[in-house]
C-alpha cells in the first residue's frame, strides 16, 4: 500500500538560500495532518512541492507513490496561501470556469459549500474581502474530488465564526471520500483538534512529528507544544 | 423500516490537552449510563458528529470502536452505529461509574484522613460558603 505522501530527504532552495533541509515524513492516506511551523519556516514550498509545482534539489517525494508532476495533479487540490483567483470574474462565473477546468468537480459539494459559506455570487472578486476570497478558494478546493487536499494557511484573517464553519466543513467534505488533508498554519487556535497528527516545521527541518492524541495524553495542548517547539 | 434521525449530542466542550476520543466515548457512555440514550437509539454518522464536533473522523470512529468494545455500542453495515438493545450493558457502566465515583470519594477521604461518613458530612455542611469557613474566615 503506497502512503498518501512520502517525502524522504527532501531539500529546496530558493535563490541560493536554502528553505527546506533534509525533510523526511509519511503520511498515511486518510489522514488529517497539521504541519505547524512560524511564517517562513518552509511549510509553503513544501506544499508547492508536494503538489508538483517546485523540484526538490536533493530528496524524494511520493504522492500515492507516484513522482509529483502534472500527472498527480488529479489526485491534489492545492490551496494557495495567496490565491490568483482572476479579479477580473464574478465568483459566479469564477465557479462556471472551474467547472470545466476540473474534471473531477461536483456539482454538489460546490452548491453546498457556496451556500454554507455564503458566497455572494453576483459579487466580483476584485472586490472580496480576505475572508471572502479565502471561502471562494477553499470552495474550488474541496468541490473537487481529489483524494489529496492541501490546505495552505486556510484561517488566516478569519473571524471566529467562519473559523468554525470553515473547520466542520473541511471535516465534512473530507471525511466520507475518506480524503487526505494536509493544512499549514502558524495559528492553532481553535484548530488543534482537526489534526490526527502534526508536524512541527522550523527553518526549513522537521523538528517533530507527533500524534496529536500523544500529546494530549501527556496533559499538553498542541498549542501548548507549538510554543514548546519554538520557544527560543 | 425507516430510521428516526440520529440523535445530537450537544455542543460539547472538549479538553485540547487531554485525549479527544477518549473524551468522547466517555461522554456517550454517560449518556447511556443515564438512560438518557435509549437502546436502539441511532448516533450520527461518523462524518456527521466529526464535522459537528470539529474532531477528525479518525477520533470519531476511535471513540465508536472503544464502545462497542464494551459492548454498549453496534454498528451494522450500511445502517450506522446504534445504542445495544440489551439494556444490561447500560445499567453496567451505570454501576461502573457510580463504583468508580465511589472509588475516588474513598481515596480523597482517605488522603484526609477520614471517614467516608465524615467527608460526605463536611462537605454537605459547607456547601455553599464554603470557602470562608476554610480560609479561616480571610478578610
Amino acid at each position: 500500500m503506497f502512503a498518501a505522501v512520502e517525502c524522504d530527504d527532501v531539500c529546496m532552495t530558493a535563490g541560493g538560500r536554502p528553505i527546506l533541509r533534509g525533510v523526511t515524513f509519511r503520511v498515511e492516506k486518510g489522514e488529517m495532518v497539521g504541519v505547524l511551523g512560524p511564517n517562513g519556516a518552509g511549510k509553503t514550498t513544501l506544499f508547492r512541492a508536494i503538489a508538483g509545482i517546485g523540484l526538490p534539489d536533493r530528496g524524494r517525494i511520493r504522492v500515492f507513490g507516484e513522482s509529483p508532476s502534472w500527472r498527480t495533479l488529479v489526485h491534489t487540490a492545492l490551496m494557495p496561501e495567496r490565491g490568483h483567483l482572476p479579479k477580473w470574474l464574478t465568483a459566479a462565473d469564477w465557479l462556471t470556469h472551474a467547472r470545466r477546468l476540473y474534471p473531477d468537480w461536483d456539482e454538489r459539494a460546490e452548491k453546498r459549500l457556496a451556500d454554507e459559506f455564503e458566497i455572494r455570487l453576483d459579487g466580483w472578486i476584485s472586490k472580496l474581502s480576505r475572508g471572502e476570497a479565502v471561502r471562494l478558494a477553499l470552495v474550488t478546493c474541496l468541490a473537487r474530488r481529489a483524494p489529496l487536499v492541501l490546505l495552505d494557511e486556510p484561517f488566516t484573517g478569519i473571524d471566529l465564526v467562519s473559523r468554525e464553519a470553515i473547520a466542520s466543513a473541511i471535516v465534512r467534505e473530507c471525511s466520507g471520500a475518506g480524503r487526505t488533508v494536509l493544512v499549514a498554519t502558524h495559528d492553532v487556535r481553535e484548530f488543534e483538534s482537526l489534526f490526527d497528527r502534526v508536524l512541527f516545521i522550523g527553518q526549513g527541518r522537521l523538528v517533530a512529528d507527533e500524534s496529536a492524541d500523544s500529546i494530549r495524553a501527556r496533559g499538553q495542548s498542541v498549542a501548548a507544544r507549538y510554543r514548546e517547539v519554538f520557544a527560543k | 423500516m425507516t430510521l428516526d434521525p440520529p440523535w445530537q449530542p450537544p455542543p460539547w466542550e472538549l479538553d485540547p490537552s487531554q485525549p479527544l476520543y477518549a473524551q468522547i466515548a466517555h461522554r456517550i457512555r454517560v449518556e447511556i449510563a443515564a438512560l438518557r440514550l435509549g437502546r436502539g437509539t441511532r448516533l450520527p454518522s461518523v462524518r456527521d458528529l466529526a464535522a459537528r464536533l470539529r474532531v477528525t473522523p479518525n477520533t470519531v470512529m476511535r471513540a465508536y470502536a472503544e464502545l462497542e468494545q464494551d459492548g454498549l455500542l453496534e454498528t451494522f453495515r450500511g445502517q450506522g452505529t446504534f445504542v445495544a438493545r440489551d439494556e444490561r450493558l447500560a445499567h453496567r457502566a451505570r454501576k461502573r461509574i457510580a463504583t468508580q465515583a465511589l472509588e475516588h470519594v474513598r481515596r480523597v477521604a482517605a488522603d484526609l484522613g477520614m471517614e467516608l461518613e465524615e467527608l460526605l458530612r463536611l462537605g454537605a455542611d459547607s456547601e455553599g460558603g464554603a470557602e470562608e469557613d476554610v480560609c479561616g474566615g480571610g478578610m
